[in-house]
């Protein structure tokens, strides 16, 4: 049983590493293919770009959010 | 040709990680209770991770319509890739510790007290468990790298080469292969299996990309770019 629940938490830990993101991911996704159902390749630039920016995004919000969980040094 | 070298090579250099990674704990297994159970418990695992192969690659390439797959595989690609990318980013600006193979080896072989008598179950399970989570990752990076493409073929090539190279080496050196750049593959594949996913997710939304596949390689920049932007952001002195 715990081998089944560590499968089906590594299937899902494959594509999901903050829910966040994922969530942001699609809703991305969604709107880009609003966007290149009305505007065609166009609207790929945009979706590209708000792609890339989001692993900006969350990446630094990650690298602070693990700043201020770790303790100062006493220097 | 382009393609079919782009999808073995991605499907190489990502299996070739997570092979790496199955090899460290095999060896632990092995080297600290004997043999027999833990490549028993390989063998059940490739058996099972080699079903998974044909039954979903099967399914993907001969029942899913073309737009459908490219959109569900190029998320589910987008996704998966973005995760080792973003892991990739904190690993190279120092914020998470990078990947250790001799440090994994020796949490394993700490768990791991004495030599079995008769069955070893427990060696058995660990390399069975440990090789199947880790191929479950080969399964999803061949199938999605070469299942909407067409490139099946070469993606299972890429993806059986390097096992059996990781193994032969892992045969040969009797060690953790703690020399292969496990953090720095992990960043290239991240790039690619991202730039193919938005790809692919793309053209399953009904888009044309200019130049076709070598639109790739200009979304590769893109992401390379994009990835460095974070970690130089994050090294600034304000975020120290």
């Amino acid at each position: 049983m715990s081998f089944l629940r560590s499968a089906g938490e590594a299937v899902i830990g494959l594509f999901v590493g903050d829910w966040v993101q994922s969530a942001v991911v699609l809703l991305i996704l969604a709107a880009g293919w609003f966007a290149v159902s009305r505007l065609g390749a166009p609207a790929l630039v945009v979706l590209v770009a708000l792609l890339a920016g989001q692993l900006v995004w969350f990446a630094r919000a990650e690298a602070r959010r693990s700043k201020r969980l770790r303790p100062q040094s006493p220097s | 040709m382009y393609q079919t070298v782009l999808v073995f090579g991605a499907a190489f250099l990502g299996s070739a990680v997570e092979s790496t990674e199955a090899l460290t704990i095999v060896l632990a297994v092995g080297l600290t209770r004997g043999w027999r159970a833990p490549l028993l418990g390989t063998l059940a695992a490739l058996v099972a991770l080699a079903v998974l192969v044909i039954f979903f690659g099967q399914l993907i390439v001969t029942r899913i319509p073309e737009g459908a797959l490219k959109l569900l595989v190029g998320t589910l690609l987008l996704l998966f890739g973005l995760r080792w990318l973003h892991k990739a980013v904190l690993r190279s600006a120092g914020v998470v510790d990078k990947h250790d193979e001799d440090l994994a080896y020796r949490n394993t072989v700490s768990q791991l007290q004495g030599a079995a008598a008769g069955r070893d179950w427990v060696g058995f399970v660990l390399a069975l468990k440990g090789v199947f989570l880790e191929g479950l990752e080969v399964v999803f990076i061949v199938i999605a790298v070469g299942g909407t493409g067409r490139g099946l073929p070469a993606a299972v090539a890429g993806g059986l080469l390097a096992m059996v190279v990781v193994a032969v080496a892992g045969v040969v050196v009797r060690r953790p292969l703690a020399r292969v750049p496990e953090n720095t593959l992990k960043y290239a594949v991240g790039v690619v299996l991202t730039s193919l996913g938005t790809f692919w997710a793309a053209e399953g939304m009904g888009a044309s990309w200019p130049l076709d596949f070598v639109s790739i390689l200009g979304l590769a920049v893109i992401y390379f770019a994009a990835s460095r932007l974070a970690i130089a952001m994050i090294r600034r002195p304000a975020l120290a």
